[in-house]
């Protein structure tokens, strides 16, 4: 018996996978996917130029060593210059109404940092030092666009177009009675149909934050250790896992499910602000407790809205994991208790 | 080998009645159908593919209970071995060719590679469509649409097959050969159950019919046996003799005959009579008394008739 449930689960997953990967109505899944490697690809790029820029001026302008450092505020341009050389970028004018204020700026490099120094009337005001970016700065800023694009956005969005579609879909085309005509149980028929989702879903979302991962580390000597990397991975396909057996179920309940959708993103969007124990009727809360670096506060918020924001403790790894489980199983046997009671109606869809 | 007990080789309705929320689809419809090839006739909207839906348990009655040769539409594990059902929809799944299309839903069964190529083989050979088989289903006329779907619905040798206006968009070669399969599968003992507005095509193919009218059943049997059960119909006969004119003075001797008329070619008499037992035991006198009788043949006994009459001819017209 469980031989042939297997079997029909595997039939069910084949006619599945074309359909959601090849399907031309799915391409803005991919693009969606494919946002975020695209946004890191580009800041590969300028970080790049950026630093050959840099070693090209060091060339041209040799710093000596330790000179850099040394310059003080209150020194005049003329000391500066002669301890550093010419810079590799020079001067600017403001005039005010009261006098003339002249203001100059020299900018130099020892080939990583790019130091600006600030004259006002010839003297040393400011020193502004910009440090080329660190791998530990750009795990901070992916962590963020992780957890606040690709979570909440483009994988929640995703598991939209992805799994709504298969029984909705298939309402709307007038196909879905082939299956329903298969001596096949409607649980058998659900579950392969949700992991043909998963797969379809997994696949392009981890594969998407796997690239993104690697262009993060790639301008870098040192790469992100791989218990981070695994753990990224595995909350995009826990996030698949979550969002999928919501949307669904929302596909077998809702002849627009986008409007439950909408509902779901609501609620998602305003997890930090319900009590601890709402937060855990989720997704967003477990996942965000899996990922492996904090994303920072948005420091622009209100400061009304940052009062409402609850603060509650990441559930743990296994609560967490567990937790999704439960959540989508528990969303899924809705689902199939649904799908049990199907009719084919089409003229109604 | 002992048959099969009655109740496994019948698909049974009791007291189905189906709504769709205030709209009615079909009303207590009592039916016990034996293999053979039946139809279920009725015009647009009578409640044929409500019908033919509630047997292969794609919507569930309001009230009553359907058995098809013993199993309830609610175990599609055991119903779909023995059901394929052909719809009326025209839609597949994207993107599949014939052979994927019947060997894919194939595999649903559970059942491993080569054996449903095997049967997926033979499906699209029996409705004929080998030299189609590789190509999309999108790029089908509709007659190749509509054999790819009975090649669907037979695929898995199902001991009862549900049909939904199966000989819509065929040519008239290939309706033959459809009529011919259906015989086939009749001939070895199958139900097959057709529905159809075009009552031509009925009187062709039934063994039994169903009519259908509003969601009501209006008769059921063969389709003589309907027509008898019509009491106060009249029946038409024409009768071919060398004296029509004489045949129809003698025959006015009966109380039950409403109408007799000189056929237009001259060579014949039809008669309307309420009672056709008594109007033949009486042609056999007038026989013997010297008019020549070259034939005797009902005029009206097919679906047609019968149809007009019981739900009215504005209707059976559509």
């Amino acid at each position: 018996m469980i031989r042939r449930y297997w079997a029909q689960m595997r039939a069910v997953i084949r006619l599945e996978m074309k359909k959601t990967f090849l399907s031309r109505r799915g391409l803005w899944v991919y693009l969606i996917a494919l946002a975020p490697v695209l946004m890191f690809a580009g800041h590969d790029l300028s970080m790049m130029r950026t630093r050959e820029e840099r070693r090209a001026i060091a060339a041209a302008h040799p710093v000596p060593a330790g000179a850099l450092l040394a310059v003080q505020p209150g020194m005049t341009r003329e000391e500066v210059t002669a301890r550093l050389g010419q810079p590799n970028l020079d001067a600017r004018q403001i005039r005010f109404a009261g006098g003339r204020v002249r203001r100059e700026l020299l900018s130099y490099t020892d080939g990583q940092s790019r130091y600006v120094f600030g004259f006002a009337d010839g003297q040393l005001q400011s020193i502004t030092v910009r440090p080329e970016e660190t791998l530990a700065q750009d795990r901070v800023i992916f962590a963020t666009v992780f957890q606040f694009f690709y979570l909440r956005l483009a994988i929640f969005f995703g598991c939209v177009g992805i799994f709504t579609n298969l029984f909705r879909g298939e309402l709307i085309e007038k196909s879905l009675h082939y299956y329903l005509l298969a001596p096949m149980r409607r649980e058998v028929l659900l579950a392969g149909k949700y992991a043909a989702g998963l797969i379809a879903a997994a696949a392009i979302f981890t594969s998407s934050a796997a690239l993104q991962l690697w262009l993060l580390s790639m301008p870098y000597d040192s790469s992100l250790p791989g218990r981070e990397i695994a753990a990224y991975l595995g909350v995009a396909a826990l996030a698949c896992l979550g969002y999928g057996s919501v949307f669904l179920a929302a596909g077998l309940f809702f002849r627009n499910p986008l409007l439950p959708a909408a509902g779901v993103l609501v609620w998602e969007s305003a997890n930090p602000f319900l009590p601890s124990a709402l937060k855990k009727i989720s997704v967003i809360y477990y996942l965000q407790s899996l990922c492996p670096v904090a994303a920072p506060p948005d420091r622009e918020i209100n400061p009304l809205l940052a009062l409402l924001i609850s603060s509650s403790e990441p559930a743990s790894t296994v609560f967490a994991v567990a937790g999704l489980f439960a959540v989508a199983a528990a969303v899924l046997v809705l689902a199939a208790r649904r799908a049990r009671l199907l009719e084919i109606n089409y003229g109604t869809e | 080998m002992t048959p099969p007990p009655l109740e496994e080789s019948l698909v049974r309705l009791e007291n189905v009645s189906r709504f769709y929320g205030e709209v009615l689809g079909v009303n207590r419809v009592t039916l016990a159908i034996p293999p053979g090839i039946t139809s279920l006739v009725g015009p647009n909207g009578s409640g044929k593919t409500t019908l033919m839906n509630l047997m292969t348990g794609l919507i569930r009655p309001t009230r009553g209970s359907v058995r098809v040769l013993g199993v309830a539409p609610e175990d599609p594990e055991k119903l779909f071995t023995l059901v394929g059902y052909s719809t009326q929809f025209d839609a597949f799944p994207r993107g599949l060719s014939g052979f994927q299309f019947i060997y894919s839903f194939l595999r649903l069964f559970g059942w491993p590679h080569a054996q449903c190529e095997q049967l997926a083989w033979r499906a699209i050979g029996r409705v004929r469509l080998n030299g189609a088989a590789h190509r999309k289903i999108a790029g089908y006329s509709k007659g190749m649409r509509q054999r790819i779907k009975l090649a669907q619905a037979l695929a898995h040798d199902p001991r009862v097959l549900v049909l939904d206006e199966p000989l819509n968009g065929l040519d008239p070669l290939v309706r033959a050969e459809t009529i011919a399969l259906f015989r086939e599968l009749a001939a070895e003992g199958r139900h097959v159950i057709v529905s159809s507005h075009v009552l031509h095509e009925v009187d062709l193919i039934s063994d039994q019919v169903i009519l259908l009218s509003n969601g009501y059943v209006v008769a059921e049997g063969k389709i003589q046996g309907v027509r008898s059960e019509i009491r106060d119909h009249p029946m038409q006969i024409l009768i071919r003799c060398d004296r029509p004119a004489a045949l129809a003075a003698r025959v006015f001797e009966l109380d039950s005959i409403v109408e007799a008329r000189l056929h237009a070619d001259g060579g014949g008499l039809l008669v309307k009579t309420r009672d056709a037992g008594r109007f033949y035991r009486l042609l056999n006198r007038i026989a013997l008394e010297g008019i020549e009788i070259e034939s005797v043949a009902p005029a009206d006994d097919n679906v047609n008739s019968v149809y007009e009459y019981l739900i009215g001819g504005e209707e059976a017209g559509r």
